[in-house]
Protein backbone atom coordinates (compact mmCIF):
# COMPACT_ATOMS: atom_id res chain seq x y z
CA UNK A 1 0.00 0.00 0.00
CA UNK A 2 2.87 2.48 1.14
CA UNK A 3 4.48 1.46 -2.15
CA UNK A 4 2.04 1.94 -3.99
CA UNK A 5 1.67 5.45 -2.78
CA UNK A 6 4.75 6.45 -4.10
CA UNK A 7 4.72 5.66 -7.65
CA UNK A 8 3.45 8.64 -8.79
CA UNK A 9 6.89 10.62 -7.60
CA UNK A 10 8.65 10.41 -11.27
CA UNK A 11 8.54 13.14 -13.70
CA UNK A 12 10.76 13.94 -16.81
CA UNK A 13 11.88 17.20 -15.14
CA UNK A 14 15.50 17.87 -13.71
CA UNK A 15 16.01 15.40 -10.70
CA UNK A 16 14.85 17.52 -7.45
CA UNK A 17 17.77 16.95 -5.51
CA UNK A 18 17.04 15.04 -2.53
CA UNK A 19 18.82 15.00 0.87
CA UNK A 20 18.30 11.03 1.30
CA UNK A 21 19.83 10.21 -1.84
CA UNK A 22 23.10 11.64 -1.24
CA UNK A 23 24.31 10.48 -4.80
CA UNK A 24 21.79 12.77 -6.42
CA UNK A 25 22.85 15.71 -3.97
CA UNK A 26 26.62 15.45 -4.97
CA UNK A 27 25.53 14.88 -8.94
CA UNK A 28 23.24 18.36 -8.12
CA UNK A 29 26.18 20.28 -6.86
CA UNK A 30 28.89 19.43 -9.22
CA UNK A 31 26.17 19.79 -12.04
CA UNK A 32 25.32 23.55 -10.99
CA UNK A 33 28.84 24.85 -9.70
CA UNK A 34 29.86 23.49 -13.13
CA UNK A 35 27.86 25.49 -15.01
CA UNK A 36 28.43 28.40 -13.44
CA UNK A 37 32.03 27.98 -13.23
CA UNK A 38 32.00 27.37 -17.17
CA UNK A 39 29.88 30.45 -18.02
CA UNK A 40 32.16 32.89 -15.31
CA UNK A 41 35.30 31.12 -17.82
CA UNK A 42 33.66 31.91 -21.20
CA UNK A 43 32.79 35.16 -20.34
CA UNK A 44 36.26 36.28 -18.26
CA UNK A 45 38.08 34.75 -21.35
CA UNK A 46 36.23 35.53 -23.92
CA UNK A 47 34.36 38.13 -23.58
CA UNK A 48 33.94 38.65 -27.41
CA UNK A 49 31.84 37.14 -28.70
CA UNK A 50 30.07 35.41 -25.03
CA UNK A 51 29.97 38.77 -23.40
CA UNK A 52 27.92 40.02 -26.59
CA UNK A 53 25.88 37.08 -26.72
CA UNK A 54 24.51 37.14 -23.24
CA UNK A 55 23.78 40.50 -23.16
CA UNK A 56 20.66 40.18 -25.67
CA UNK A 57 19.32 37.22 -24.31
CA UNK A 58 17.93 38.99 -21.13
CA UNK A 59 14.69 39.92 -22.87
CA UNK A 60 14.01 36.14 -23.77
CA UNK A 61 14.59 34.86 -20.36
CA UNK A 62 11.73 37.22 -19.30
CA UNK A 63 9.76 35.91 -21.98
CA UNK A 64 10.50 32.49 -20.73
CA UNK A 65 9.41 32.69 -17.70
CA UNK A 66 6.32 34.50 -18.38
CA UNK A 67 5.31 31.94 -20.78
CA UNK A 68 6.42 29.04 -18.11
CA UNK A 69 4.63 30.86 -15.24
CA UNK A 70 1.15 31.57 -17.20
CA UNK A 71 1.18 28.16 -18.77
CA UNK A 72 1.71 26.17 -15.03
CA UNK A 73 -1.27 28.70 -13.62
CA UNK A 74 -3.57 27.13 -16.82
CA UNK A 75 -2.04 23.75 -16.85
CA UNK A 76 -2.70 23.73 -12.63
CA UNK A 77 -6.90 25.28 -13.26
CA UNK A 78 -7.18 22.19 -16.08
CA UNK A 79 -5.44 19.82 -14.19
CA UNK A 80 -7.67 19.67 -10.99
CA UNK A 81 -10.75 20.04 -12.90
CA UNK A 82 -9.79 17.06 -15.22
CA UNK A 83 -8.29 14.87 -11.98
CA UNK A 84 -11.43 15.52 -10.14
CA UNK A 85 -13.39 14.27 -13.27
CA UNK A 86 -11.47 11.18 -13.40
CA UNK A 87 -12.37 10.27 -10.41
CA UNK A 88 -15.82 11.42 -10.88
CA UNK A 89 -18.91 9.44 -10.07
CA UNK A 90 -20.60 11.59 -12.68
CA UNK A 91 -20.39 9.96 -15.86
CA UNK A 92 -20.51 12.67 -18.44
CA UNK A 93 -17.67 14.70 -16.69
CA UNK A 94 -15.72 11.78 -15.71
CA UNK A 95 -15.94 10.98 -19.84
CA UNK A 96 -14.81 13.86 -20.82
CA UNK A 97 -12.12 14.07 -18.22
CA UNK A 98 -10.61 10.63 -19.44
CA UNK A 99 -10.81 11.80 -23.21
CA UNK A 100 -9.38 15.15 -22.60
CA UNK A 101 -6.43 13.74 -21.06
CA UNK A 102 -5.75 10.50 -23.42
CA UNK A 103 -6.59 12.48 -26.64
CA UNK A 104 -3.95 15.55 -25.48
CA UNK A 105 -1.45 13.12 -24.41
CA UNK A 106 -1.14 11.01 -27.37
CA UNK A 107 -0.49 14.24 -29.74
CA UNK A 108 3.24 15.47 -29.57
CA UNK A 109 3.64 19.01 -28.17
CA UNK A 110 4.89 20.66 -30.83
CA UNK A 111 1.99 19.80 -33.12
CA UNK A 112 -0.45 20.92 -30.67
CA UNK A 113 1.54 23.89 -30.71
CA UNK A 114 1.00 24.26 -34.65
CA UNK A 115 -2.66 23.03 -34.49
CA UNK A 116 -3.68 25.62 -31.49
CA UNK A 117 -1.89 28.40 -33.38
CA UNK A 118 -3.25 27.90 -36.75
CA UNK A 119 -6.92 26.75 -35.45
CA UNK A 120 -6.72 29.93 -33.41
CA UNK A 121 -5.66 32.25 -35.92
CA UNK A 122 -8.60 31.00 -38.29
CA UNK A 123 -11.05 32.27 -35.86
CA UNK A 124 -9.71 35.27 -33.85
CA UNK A 125 -6.23 37.11 -34.02
CA UNK A 126 -4.77 36.44 -30.55
CA UNK A 127 -1.03 37.39 -29.76
CA UNK A 128 1.61 34.74 -30.30
CA UNK A 129 2.31 34.38 -26.54
CA UNK A 130 -1.44 33.99 -25.47
CA UNK A 131 -1.62 31.18 -28.16
CA UNK A 132 1.49 29.25 -26.63
CA UNK A 133 0.28 30.04 -23.17
CA UNK A 134 -3.15 28.26 -24.32
CA UNK A 135 -1.09 25.71 -26.34
CA UNK A 136 1.36 24.67 -23.44
CA UNK A 137 -1.80 25.00 -20.88
CA UNK A 138 -3.58 22.50 -22.13
CA UNK A 139 -0.90 20.29 -23.15
CA UNK A 140 -0.16 19.74 -19.44
CA UNK A 141 -3.11 19.94 -18.06
CA UNK A 142 -3.92 16.22 -19.19
CA UNK A 143 -0.25 15.08 -17.41
CA UNK A 144 -1.19 17.49 -14.63
CA UNK A 145 -4.53 15.90 -14.49
CA UNK A 146 -3.29 12.85 -14.56
CA UNK A 147 -0.88 13.69 -11.02
CA UNK A 148 -4.12 15.12 -9.23
CA UNK A 149 -5.64 11.84 -9.48
CA UNK A 150 -2.76 10.09 -8.59
CA UNK A 151 -2.58 12.10 -5.44
CA UNK A 152 -6.14 12.07 -4.31
CA UNK A 153 -6.48 8.71 -4.75
CA UNK A 154 -2.73 8.72 -2.35
CA UNK A 155 -5.47 9.25 0.33
CA UNK A 156 -6.66 7.28 2.53
CA UNK A 157 -10.41 6.53 2.14
CA UNK A 158 -10.74 6.79 5.95
CA UNK A 159 -10.54 10.50 5.97
CA UNK A 160 -13.22 10.74 3.63
CA UNK A 161 -15.36 8.76 5.27
CA UNK A 162 -14.24 10.32 8.52
CA UNK A 163 -15.59 13.91 6.77
CA UNK A 164 -18.63 12.21 5.08
CA UNK A 165 -19.46 11.50 8.99
CA UNK A 166 -19.70 15.03 10.29
CA UNK A 167 -21.57 15.66 7.77
CA UNK A 168 -19.74 17.31 5.08
CA UNK A 169 -20.68 16.65 1.57
CA UNK A 170 -18.78 15.19 -1.27
CA UNK A 171 -17.60 18.51 -2.78
CA UNK A 172 -16.76 20.00 0.89
CA UNK A 173 -14.68 17.21 1.81
CA UNK A 174 -12.71 17.81 -1.50
CA UNK A 175 -11.91 20.84 -0.23
CA UNK A 176 -11.14 20.96 3.24
CA UNK A 177 -10.28 17.53 3.75
CA UNK A 178 -8.75 15.74 0.76
CA UNK A 179 -6.78 18.45 -1.45
CA UNK A 180 -5.32 20.18 1.16
CA UNK A 181 -3.59 16.94 1.92
CA UNK A 182 -3.13 15.40 -1.91
CA UNK A 183 -1.65 18.84 -2.21
CA UNK A 184 1.42 17.34 -0.12
CA UNK A 185 1.63 14.18 -2.34
CA UNK A 186 1.39 16.33 -5.71
CA UNK A 187 3.69 18.68 -4.97
CA UNK A 188 7.01 17.13 -6.41
CA UNK A 189 5.32 15.79 -9.54
CA UNK A 190 3.80 19.25 -10.22
CA UNK A 191 7.19 20.81 -9.57
CA UNK A 192 8.65 18.24 -11.95
CA UNK A 193 5.99 19.03 -14.32
CA UNK A 194 7.05 22.85 -14.19
CA UNK A 195 10.56 22.07 -14.74
CA UNK A 196 9.53 20.02 -18.01
CA UNK A 197 7.36 23.05 -18.72
CA UNK A 198 9.99 24.96 -18.86
CA UNK A 199 12.17 23.08 -20.99
CA UNK A 200 9.50 22.57 -23.55
CA UNK A 201 8.41 26.90 -23.47
CA UNK A 202 11.99 26.58 -25.92
CA UNK A 203 9.31 24.91 -28.27
CA UNK A 204 7.33 28.17 -28.51
CA UNK A 205 10.57 30.08 -30.34
CA UNK A 206 9.08 28.35 -33.30
CA UNK A 207 5.51 30.06 -33.44
CA UNK A 208 7.21 33.74 -33.35
CA UNK A 209 7.28 33.51 -29.20
CA UNK A 210 11.12 35.82 -28.61
CA UNK A 211 11.83 33.47 -25.51
CA UNK A 212 15.40 32.88 -24.68
CA UNK A 213 16.22 30.17 -27.88
CA UNK A 214 13.93 32.28 -30.03
CA UNK A 215 16.52 35.15 -29.31
CA UNK A 216 19.83 33.32 -30.00
CA UNK A 217 18.62 32.30 -32.81
CA UNK A 218 17.90 36.12 -34.25
CA UNK A 219 21.62 36.81 -32.67
CA UNK A 220 23.33 33.60 -33.87
CA UNK A 221 21.73 34.00 -37.88
CA UNK A 222 23.22 37.33 -37.85
CA UNK A 223 26.16 36.90 -36.19
CA UNK A 224 26.99 33.16 -37.51
CA UNK A 225 28.32 32.33 -34.12
CA UNK A 226 26.12 29.19 -34.04
CA UNK A 227 28.27 26.85 -32.08
CA UNK A 228 28.84 30.24 -29.33
CA UNK A 229 25.20 30.57 -29.26
CA UNK A 230 23.73 27.39 -28.36
CA UNK A 231 26.55 26.69 -26.00
CA UNK A 232 25.41 29.56 -24.04
CA UNK A 233 21.85 29.09 -23.71
CA UNK A 234 22.38 25.15 -22.96
CA UNK A 235 24.46 26.91 -20.09
CA UNK A 236 21.42 29.06 -18.62
CA UNK A 237 18.55 26.60 -19.03
CA UNK A 238 20.53 24.36 -16.97
CA UNK A 239 21.14 26.86 -14.76
CA UNK A 240 17.58 27.79 -14.38
CA UNK A 241 16.06 24.13 -14.13
CA UNK A 242 19.31 23.50 -11.45
CA UNK A 243 18.09 26.53 -9.63
CA UNK A 244 14.28 25.49 -9.76
CA UNK A 245 14.76 21.92 -8.56
CA UNK A 246 16.77 23.00 -5.77
CA UNK A 247 13.88 25.34 -4.87
CA UNK A 248 11.79 22.83 -5.17
CA UNK A 249 13.38 20.44 -3.21
CA UNK A 250 13.11 22.86 -0.33
CA UNK A 251 9.75 23.54 -0.63
CA UNK A 252 9.14 19.69 -0.33
CA UNK A 253 11.43 19.47 2.67
CA UNK A 254 9.23 22.57 4.21
CA UNK A 255 5.76 20.60 3.59
CA UNK A 256 7.12 17.20 5.31
CA UNK A 257 8.68 18.84 7.91
CA UNK A 258 5.48 20.22 8.78
CA UNK A 259 3.81 17.03 8.75
CA UNK A 260 6.32 15.98 11.49
CA UNK A 261 5.84 18.41 13.15
CA UNK B 1 -39.16 -5.75 19.52
CA UNK B 2 -41.23 -3.15 20.96
CA UNK B 3 -40.41 0.04 21.12
CA UNK B 4 -40.60 3.11 23.35
CA UNK B 5 -39.38 5.78 21.54
CA UNK B 6 -37.35 4.89 18.50
CA UNK B 7 -34.18 7.09 17.25
CA UNK B 8 -33.37 4.86 14.31
CA UNK B 9 -35.23 2.44 13.11
CA UNK B 10 -34.31 -0.04 10.47
CA UNK B 11 -36.70 -2.54 8.63
CA UNK B 12 -35.90 -5.27 6.62
CA UNK B 13 -32.54 -4.11 5.40
CA UNK B 14 -30.53 -5.88 2.62
CA UNK B 15 -27.21 -4.66 1.01
CA UNK B 16 -25.00 -6.75 -1.22
CA UNK B 17 -21.53 -6.66 -2.27
CA UNK B 18 -21.83 -7.69 -5.63
CA UNK B 19 -22.89 -11.48 -5.55
CA UNK B 20 -22.08 -11.77 -1.78
CA UNK B 21 -25.20 -10.67 0.60
CA UNK B 22 -23.85 -8.40 3.31
CA UNK B 23 -27.23 -7.90 5.21
CA UNK B 24 -30.19 -10.26 4.85
CA UNK B 25 -33.43 -8.95 6.35
CA UNK B 26 -31.94 -6.75 9.10
CA UNK B 27 -34.32 -4.92 11.63
CA UNK B 28 -33.61 -3.17 14.79
CA UNK B 29 -34.88 -0.14 16.62
CA UNK B 30 -32.33 1.46 18.89
CA UNK B 31 -34.38 3.86 21.30
CA UNK B 32 -33.44 6.97 22.76
CA UNK B 33 -30.64 7.06 25.09
CA UNK B 34 -30.46 2.89 24.64
CA UNK B 35 -26.76 1.42 24.32
CA UNK B 36 -26.81 -1.30 21.58
CA UNK B 37 -23.64 -3.52 21.38
CA UNK B 38 -23.79 -5.52 18.54
CA UNK B 39 -21.64 -8.43 18.47
CA UNK B 40 -20.48 -11.77 16.53
CA UNK B 41 -18.08 -13.48 14.42
CA UNK B 42 -15.85 -11.57 11.90
CA UNK B 43 -17.62 -11.25 8.65
CA UNK B 44 -20.83 -11.63 10.14
CA UNK B 45 -22.12 -8.28 8.98
CA UNK B 46 -21.43 -5.95 12.10
CA UNK B 47 -19.29 -3.25 11.09
CA UNK B 48 -21.60 -3.24 7.62
CA UNK B 49 -24.76 -2.57 9.44
CA UNK B 50 -23.25 0.12 11.58
CA UNK B 51 -22.21 1.70 8.50
CA UNK B 52 -25.53 2.15 6.99
CA UNK B 53 -26.79 4.02 9.61
CA UNK B 54 -25.15 6.90 8.76
CA UNK B 55 -25.24 5.74 4.78
CA UNK B 56 -21.55 5.09 4.41
CA UNK B 57 -23.14 2.16 2.81
CA UNK B 58 -26.30 2.86 1.11
CA UNK B 59 -29.08 -0.44 1.46
CA UNK B 60 -30.19 -1.85 -1.51
CA UNK B 61 -33.86 -2.37 -0.17
CA UNK B 62 -35.47 -2.21 3.23
CA UNK B 63 -35.90 1.54 5.17
CA UNK B 64 -33.83 3.14 7.64
CA UNK B 65 -34.97 5.92 9.53
CA UNK B 66 -32.91 8.23 12.04
CA UNK B 67 -35.43 10.51 14.20
CA UNK B 68 -37.72 10.84 12.26
CA UNK B 69 -35.73 11.21 8.89
CA UNK B 70 -35.89 8.14 6.49
CA UNK B 71 -32.43 7.77 4.43
CA UNK B 72 -33.84 6.16 1.86
CA UNK B 73 -36.53 9.12 0.82
CA UNK B 74 -35.69 11.00 -2.78
CA UNK B 75 -34.94 14.20 -1.41
CA UNK B 76 -34.08 13.50 1.73
CA UNK B 77 -30.64 15.21 2.49
CA UNK B 78 -28.24 12.94 3.83
CA UNK B 79 -25.40 15.10 5.03
CA UNK B 80 -27.99 16.95 7.32
CA UNK B 81 -28.61 13.54 8.45
CA UNK B 82 -25.09 12.78 8.81
CA UNK B 83 -24.25 15.85 11.06
CA UNK B 84 -26.79 14.47 13.84
CA UNK B 85 -25.00 11.01 13.98
CA UNK B 86 -21.48 10.92 15.07
CA UNK B 87 -19.01 8.03 14.17
CA UNK B 88 -15.72 6.89 15.59
CA UNK B 89 -14.00 4.27 13.69
CA UNK B 90 -11.39 1.76 13.93
CA UNK B 91 -8.68 3.44 12.60
CA UNK B 92 -9.47 6.95 14.33
CA UNK B 93 -9.40 8.53 10.97
CA UNK B 94 -7.97 11.72 12.24
CA UNK B 95 -7.69 15.02 9.27
CA UNK B 96 -3.60 14.53 9.68
CA UNK B 97 -3.07 18.13 8.31
CA UNK B 98 -5.07 19.45 10.87
CA UNK B 99 -4.14 19.82 14.95
CA UNK B 100 -6.39 17.99 16.95
CA UNK B 101 -8.42 21.04 18.03
CA UNK B 102 -8.62 22.31 14.41
CA UNK B 103 -9.77 18.50 14.21
CA UNK B 104 -12.71 19.45 16.05
CA UNK B 105 -13.50 22.95 15.38
CA UNK B 106 -13.49 22.27 11.55
CA UNK B 107 -17.15 20.80 10.92
CA UNK B 108 -18.82 23.38 13.49
CA UNK B 109 -17.14 26.42 12.03
CA UNK B 110 -17.65 25.39 8.32
CA UNK B 111 -21.17 23.84 9.16
CA UNK B 112 -23.08 25.02 11.43
CA UNK B 113 -21.03 28.57 11.08
CA UNK B 114 -20.24 28.83 14.30
CA UNK B 115 -17.97 31.38 15.78
CA UNK B 116 -14.24 30.18 15.96
CA UNK B 117 -14.10 31.38 19.63
CA UNK B 118 -16.68 29.88 20.72
CA UNK B 119 -16.29 26.79 19.07
CA UNK B 120 -12.92 26.66 20.49
CA UNK B 121 -13.77 27.10 23.79
CA UNK B 122 -16.59 24.26 23.72
CA UNK B 123 -14.43 22.07 21.91
CA UNK B 124 -11.50 22.81 24.48
CA UNK B 125 -14.04 21.56 27.06
CA UNK B 126 -14.64 17.83 24.77
CA UNK B 127 -10.73 17.46 24.83
CA UNK B 128 -10.88 18.39 28.87
CA UNK B 129 -13.89 15.40 28.71
CA UNK B 130 -11.52 13.16 26.80
CA UNK B 131 -8.24 13.88 29.25
CA UNK B 132 -6.76 15.51 25.87
CA UNK B 133 -6.61 19.06 26.04
CA UNK B 134 -2.76 19.30 26.75
CA UNK B 135 -2.44 18.15 23.24
CA UNK B 136 -4.82 20.48 21.57
CA UNK B 137 -2.00 22.04 19.64
CA UNK B 138 -0.43 18.60 18.61
CA UNK B 139 -1.05 16.80 14.89
CA UNK B 140 -2.39 13.41 15.09
CA UNK B 141 1.07 11.65 13.60
CA UNK B 142 2.42 12.56 17.13
CA UNK B 143 -0.41 10.74 19.29
CA UNK B 144 -0.52 7.57 20.44
CA UNK B 145 -3.67 5.28 19.28
CA UNK B 146 -5.65 5.22 22.01
CA UNK B 147 -5.33 9.21 22.50
CA UNK B 148 -6.02 9.37 18.65
CA UNK B 149 -9.24 7.87 18.94
CA UNK B 150 -10.36 9.70 22.18
CA UNK B 151 -9.66 12.72 19.98
CA UNK B 152 -11.46 11.15 17.32
CA UNK B 153 -14.66 10.81 20.09
CA UNK B 154 -14.47 13.98 20.77
CA UNK B 155 -14.58 15.12 16.99
CA UNK B 156 -17.69 13.61 16.77
CA UNK B 157 -19.23 15.22 19.53
CA UNK B 158 -18.42 18.64 18.66
CA UNK B 159 -21.28 17.91 15.98
CA UNK B 160 -23.58 17.43 19.31
CA UNK B 161 -25.19 14.60 17.85
CA UNK B 162 -27.85 12.86 19.05
CA UNK B 163 -26.39 9.15 18.15
CA UNK B 164 -23.16 7.76 18.67
CA UNK B 165 -21.85 4.73 16.28
CA UNK B 166 -18.48 3.15 17.26
CA UNK B 167 -17.10 1.01 14.55
CA UNK B 168 -14.44 -1.59 16.51
CA UNK B 169 -13.08 1.28 18.18
CA UNK B 170 -10.59 -0.52 20.47
CA UNK B 171 -9.55 -3.35 17.91
CA UNK B 172 -6.30 -1.06 16.24
CA UNK B 173 -4.91 -0.26 19.57
CA UNK B 174 -2.36 -1.99 21.72
CA UNK B 175 -3.65 -3.79 24.83
CA UNK B 176 -2.41 -1.15 27.41
CA UNK B 177 -4.71 1.50 25.25
CA UNK B 178 -7.78 -0.09 25.07
CA UNK B 179 -8.64 0.87 28.43
CA UNK B 180 -8.28 4.35 28.30
CA UNK B 181 -10.78 4.73 25.16
CA UNK B 182 -13.25 1.99 26.61
CA UNK B 183 -13.22 4.46 30.12
CA UNK B 184 -14.57 8.23 27.76
CA UNK B 185 -17.00 5.55 26.33
CA UNK B 186 -18.66 4.73 29.30
CA UNK B 187 -18.82 8.00 30.75
CA UNK B 188 -20.39 8.80 27.24
CA UNK B 189 -23.07 6.06 27.87
CA UNK B 190 -23.54 6.98 31.55
CA UNK B 191 -24.45 10.28 30.52
CA UNK B 192 -27.44 9.36 28.59
CA UNK B 193 -25.94 9.22 25.13
CA UNK B 194 -27.27 6.84 22.36
CA UNK B 195 -24.69 4.41 21.21
CA UNK B 196 -24.68 1.48 18.80
CA UNK B 197 -20.88 -0.13 19.26
CA UNK B 198 -19.19 -2.87 17.00
CA UNK B 199 -17.05 -4.18 19.40
CA UNK B 200 -15.03 -7.57 20.71
CA UNK B 201 -14.77 -6.71 24.12
CA UNK B 202 -17.10 -8.46 26.22
CA UNK B 203 -16.64 -7.08 29.92
CA UNK B 204 -17.58 -3.44 28.21
CA UNK B 205 -20.62 -4.92 26.24
CA UNK B 206 -21.69 -6.74 29.73
CA UNK B 207 -21.51 -3.76 31.84
CA UNK B 208 -22.50 -0.43 29.62
CA UNK B 209 -25.26 -2.31 27.17
CA UNK B 210 -29.10 -2.58 27.52
CA UNK B 211 -29.33 -4.87 24.33
CA UNK B 212 -27.02 -6.91 23.16
CA UNK B 213 -27.47 -7.87 19.47
CA UNK B 214 -25.74 -11.08 17.84
CA UNK B 215 -25.18 -11.42 14.45
CA UNK B 216 -24.03 -13.88 12.14
CA UNK B 217 -23.32 -14.59 8.63
CA UNK B 218 -25.25 -10.59 7.82
CA UNK B 219 -28.61 -11.73 10.04
CA UNK B 220 -29.51 -11.00 13.51
CA UNK B 221 -29.70 -14.05 15.10
CA UNK B 222 -30.72 -13.01 18.86
CA UNK B 223 -31.26 -9.67 20.46
CA UNK B 224 -31.00 -10.07 24.47
CA UNK B 225 -30.13 -7.81 27.76
CA UNK B 226 -26.53 -8.77 28.33
CA UNK B 227 -27.48 -10.33 31.92
CA UNK B 228 -29.49 -13.29 29.57
CA UNK B 229 -26.97 -13.39 26.79
CA UNK B 230 -24.48 -14.09 28.73
CA UNK B 231 -25.09 -16.38 30.61
CA UNK B 232 -27.94 -17.82 28.90
CA UNK B 233 -27.81 -17.31 24.68
CA UNK B 234 -30.87 -19.13 23.55
CA UNK B 235 -29.33 -19.05 19.56
CA UNK B 236 -27.08 -22.28 19.27
CA UNK B 237 -24.72 -19.99 17.33
CA UNK B 238 -24.51 -17.58 19.94
CA UNK B 239 -23.67 -20.30 22.07
CA UNK B 240 -20.69 -21.28 19.90
CA UNK B 241 -19.61 -17.65 19.86
CA UNK B 242 -19.63 -17.14 23.69
CA UNK B 243 -17.92 -21.10 24.23
CA UNK B 244 -15.09 -19.73 21.46
CA UNK B 245 -14.21 -16.22 23.31
CA UNK B 246 -14.95 -16.59 26.82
Amino acid sequence: MESEKKTIDIGDGAAIPNPDDPGLFTAWRIAFFGTLGIIAYLLIVHPDPYLEIIKFLPDGIVVTFKVTIASICLALVLGLVAGLGRISHNRAYNLIASTYIEVIRGIPLLVQLFYIYFALGRIVKVPDMIAAIIAMGICYGAYMGEVFRAGIKSIDQGQTEASLSLGFNRTQTMRYVVLPQAWRTILPPVGNEFIALLKDTSLVSIIAVSDILRRGREYASESFLYFETYTLIALIYLTITLILSKLLSIMESRVSHYEQR
Amino acid sequence: MSSVDPIITIRHANKFFGDFQALTDVSLHIDRGEKVVIIGPSGSGKSTLLRTINYLEPIDSGEIIIDGHALTAPNQDINQVRAEVGMVFQSFNLFRHKNVLDNLTLAPIKLKKEPRAQAETRCMELLRKVGMDDKAKSYPIQLSGGQQQRVAIARALAMTPKIMLFDEPTSALDPEMIGEVLEVMTVLALEGMTMAVVTHEMGFAREVADTIVFMDEGQIVETAAPEQFFTNPKNPRAQRFLEQIL
